[in-house]
């Protein structure tokens, strides 16, 4: 029997089945008492969860090590729920995953999976106070500047081949050298330049752990390590600002001494980058007067103006035709190479994910039932839901008239059964399918599924 | 533009002629009538009036056609800038509404109770959308509800009671103290000393709204994606809100500014009759109660018309601060 087959009963089942459960399930409607004790509870975890947000921590609280010093970013048993009044929605239950330097993760799955809430977190934009993170860690690489005792950025200095410093005569602003009160002319090391003549500071390797970062230290992360394109290209701009004014920002934020003039020019050479004819003019126009296709390319300009070493876009081609498309993939392949980043690619377009990804993740209902490499989860895909949503891609070859689709809907993310979540869906379920819900087997080195099927057998 | 302004301002005098129809119908209609309160005045006094003399008295006053007749004829009078006379006390209707010492009264203090109110209301607003639903934002709300929920002429009361008459920290009534004669500063500061009181009432009343409305607007900016981008960005929370946020925020706000206009020359009828102040609003309440048919339609005509220009106003307002509006 064929997969389609073992669906397609299944599918018949599963009607019958959802019929009886969805009378149970409006026969159970929330009492009044539920609803206080629920908004009770929230509420206090709630409070809790934002105070920890808001505190103040020294920096050691939340610097840690890598597991791998290969891995840019990595998430572990990462928890993010929604305090809602219906229940607490799991909306992210347990994910981890690793992203390699120069790597692009793909993240797969059907709305409602927790991608987009996996990649909020990971920048810490969930809405508050009902959005929170509530277990779990982000350790993050960066490669930032170096702070002296006063939060200031440290100068570096230029050497001669000795490695010695340069010093150079201070000068006043008519070019006069100034003395010291003996009369000596006064010297100060001289900072080194970029090709830009910007002066460059001292930088360091740090890694924190972003789940437990104070919200008020994300500045140092957000724009300048990691950067998000989002996927509503129409509402994600200020409509009150100009384009130019909106990418300035992130130039004069992110580049120490950046002056208004470096920043334009930075930003039409971003403009241009992203594909953009009449840069100049779409520099001083207002985001109503650009259509989606290049809303969503300006968000990509501003994404990339602060050279981040990590890009989470959350579908950022949905928004716009193939042929742009293909155009935007290419500058997001040239930047990773070019910056020495990684990317987080989120998407529910498997074709882009082929073209990009060097590893995927596929998640189902706030968890990761499948990751491995592009090839690995292409070629050989082994939980059922993966396979389903590989079969439901229309292709040219394919000779059957109708678009498979996977049975059934996600489950209600409150009250999660603690079994397999796919099994209600699933075509291949086995005994321990209602058991409990199953670990994640170890194929390859790289290849990873939870599913029963491949659970070792203990006798 | 100059265009679009010359088309407002035509349709702007079509609504004053149909405001000025109707204000002159249900000043007709009222139950007081200038005339008939002076005759039972008159009766009162024990002088007999005869039925000639009534008739006589109304054609005085031109009370004596229709509705319609004695509407044209207002208007016909209007269009010769001929406003009228007071029936109370036969002055010139156009020196006595536009008296400047009564109308620089009710300026003032509506103006500096404005800007007050907006110095207050926005940062509260601000801070309560930003700690929603934490004690300061439950705080901020309820004592705002409180002031929108007093009547001024119980709260205008409780204050001179207890500040004037009780503490006697502040005057009890008038902008000055009579009888001195003062120059430059104390003046001034005796101004502000008269002014105190009347300016906190109005003040206090009218934060709520103002506020509320600052609240709301924010909590839905605050919500919109492009403040995720912003600080997607890295910008500090304080950027957030007052670049990104707040400049969104400004929209409503900066429009509804254009709108005070007639506020800032109506005054406060209420406020002003409990402080005894000899205000603009304290003077049309005695016309209106008296049936001062001339002063009442000038008193009117001049607010609808600045509420017309305040419209007008607030619409160009639109177009400076939000770019996405184009007037034509």
């Amino acid at each position: 029997m064929g997969l389609s087959d073992l669906f397609k009963k299944k599918t018949e089942e599963t009607n019958a089945d959802s019929a009886a459960e969805e009378k149970k399930s409006s026969s159970h409607y929330l009492t009044g008492k539920e609803v206080r004790e629920i908004a009770k509870s929230n509420q206090k975890e709630m409070r809790r969860l934002e105070k920890e947000k808001n505190r103040k921590l020294p920096p050691s609280a939340y610097t840690s090590q890598m597991k791998n010093p290969e891995n840019i970013l990595e998430v572990e048993n990462l928890h993010s729920y929604f305090f809602t009044d219906q229940g607490v929605v799991k909306a992210v239950n347990g994910v981890s995953f690793d992203i390699p330097l120069n790597s692009t993760v793909g993240v797969v799955g059907e709305s409602g999976c927790g991608k987009s809430v996996t990649s909020m977190s990971i920048m810490r934009l969930l809405q508050g106070p009902s959005g929170q993170i509530v277990e779990g860690s982000i350790r993050f690489k960066t490669v930032d500047y170096m702070r002296d005792k006063n939060g200031k950025f440290i100068p570096e200095y230029e050497t001669d081949e000795n490695g010695d410093v340069i010093y150079e005569e201070v000068k006043d602003k008519a070019g006069r050298t100034k003395k010291d009160k003996n009369g000596e002319p006064l010297r100060r090391p001289k900072q080194a330049k970029d090709e830009n003549g910007l002066g460059l500071f001292k930088k360091e390797e740090v890694v924190y752990d972003i789940a437990k970062m104070p919200i008020s230290e994300m500045y140092r992360l957000r724009g300048r390590q990691m950067a998000m394109v989002f996927q509503e290209p129409m509402t994600s701009l200020n409509p009150v600002f100009t384009i130019g004014n909106q990418l300035d920002e992130v130039t004069l934020l992110h580049v120490p001494g950046a002056t208004k003039e470096f920043a334009k020019e930075r930003s039409i050479q971003m403009l241009n980058m992203v594909g953009i004819a009449m840069a100049e003019r779409v520099y001083a126009s207002y985001p109503h007067e650009l259509s989606g296709g290049m809303r969503q390319r300006i968000m990509i300009a501003m994404a990339l103006a602060g050279e981040p070493r990590l890009i989470i876009a959350d579908e950022p081609t949905t928004a716009l035709d193939v042929t742009i498309q293909a155009q935007i993939l290419e500058l997001f392949n040239d930047l990773k190479k070019r910056i020495n980043g990684s990317i987080l690619l989120i998407t529910h377009d498997l074709g882009v994910i082929a073209e990009m990804a060097d590893y995927v993740v596929v998640m189902y209902a706030g968890r990761i039932i499948e990751k491995g490499t592009a090839s690995e989860i292409f070629h050989n895909p082994c939980h059922p839901y993966t396979q389903g949503l590989q079969k439901s891609k229309p292709t040219m070859k394919s000779s059957d008239d109708r678009l498979f689709n996977i049975p059934g809907n996600v489950p209600n993310p409150v009250d999660m059964p603690d079994y397999c979540y796919f099994k209600e869906r699933c075509g291949k379920c086995v005994k321990q399918c209602s058991g409990k819900y199953p670990e994640m087997v170890q194929l390859s080195p790289t290849h990873f599924v939870a599913c029963h099927l491949y659970q070792p057998r203990n006798e | 533009m100059f265009k679009y302004i010359l088309k407002r301002v035509g349709i702007s005098i079509l609504i004053l002629l149909g405001v000025s129809f109707v204000l002159y119908t249900l000043l007709r209609c009222m139950p007081t009538d200038f005339v008939e309160a002076k005759i039972i005045a008159l009766n009162t006094s024990g002088a007999t009036v005869t039925e000639e003399f009534k008739q006589q008295m109304y054609k005085t006053y031109g009370l004596d056609g229709t509705i319609v007749q004695g509407y044209f004829n207002w208007l016909g009078n209007f269009c010769h800038l001929d406003f009228g006379k007071s029936f109370i006390n036969q002055r010139e209707v156009l020196s006595e509404v536009f008296d400047p010492g009564r109308l620089g009264t009710s300026f003032i203090v509506a103006a500096v109770a404005t800007v007050f109110e907006f110095l207050i209301a926005i940062p509260l607003g601000i801070t309560a959308a930003t700690h929603q639903y934490s004690i300061r934002d439950y705080l901020v709300t309820v004592l705002v509800l409180i002031g929108i929920s007093l009547p001024s002429f119980f709260f205008g009361q409780l204050l001179k009671d207890i500040f004037a008459n009780k503490l006697q920290w502040f005057p009890v009534g008038q902008m000055k103290t009579a009888g001195v004669t003062m120059t430059g500063f104390e003046k001034f500061g005796d101004y502000l000393w008269h002014m105190f009181l009347p300016v906190l009432t109005v003040t206090i009343l009218s934060i709520g709204s103002r506020m509320r409305m600052t609240r709301t607007n924010m909590l839905e900016v605050l919500n919109a994606d492009y403040i995720r981008t912003a600080r997607a960005k890295g910008l500090s929370e304080r950027s957030v809100i007052y670049k990104h946020a707040f400049r969104n925020t400004l929209i409503p706000l900066v429009t509804s500014l254009a709108g005070l206009i007639p506020s800032l020359f109506s005054g406060a009828m209420i406020t002003e009759s409990v402080f005894d102040l000899e205000g603009i609003g304290k003077y049309a309440l005695n016309a209106m109660t008296q049936g001062d048919i001339p002063v009442i339609m000038t008193y009117n005509m001049f607010l609808a018309a600045l509420s017309v220009l305040g419209m007008l106003l607030s619409d160009l307002m639109y177009g400076v601060v939000d770019p996405r509006v184009k007037l034509a």
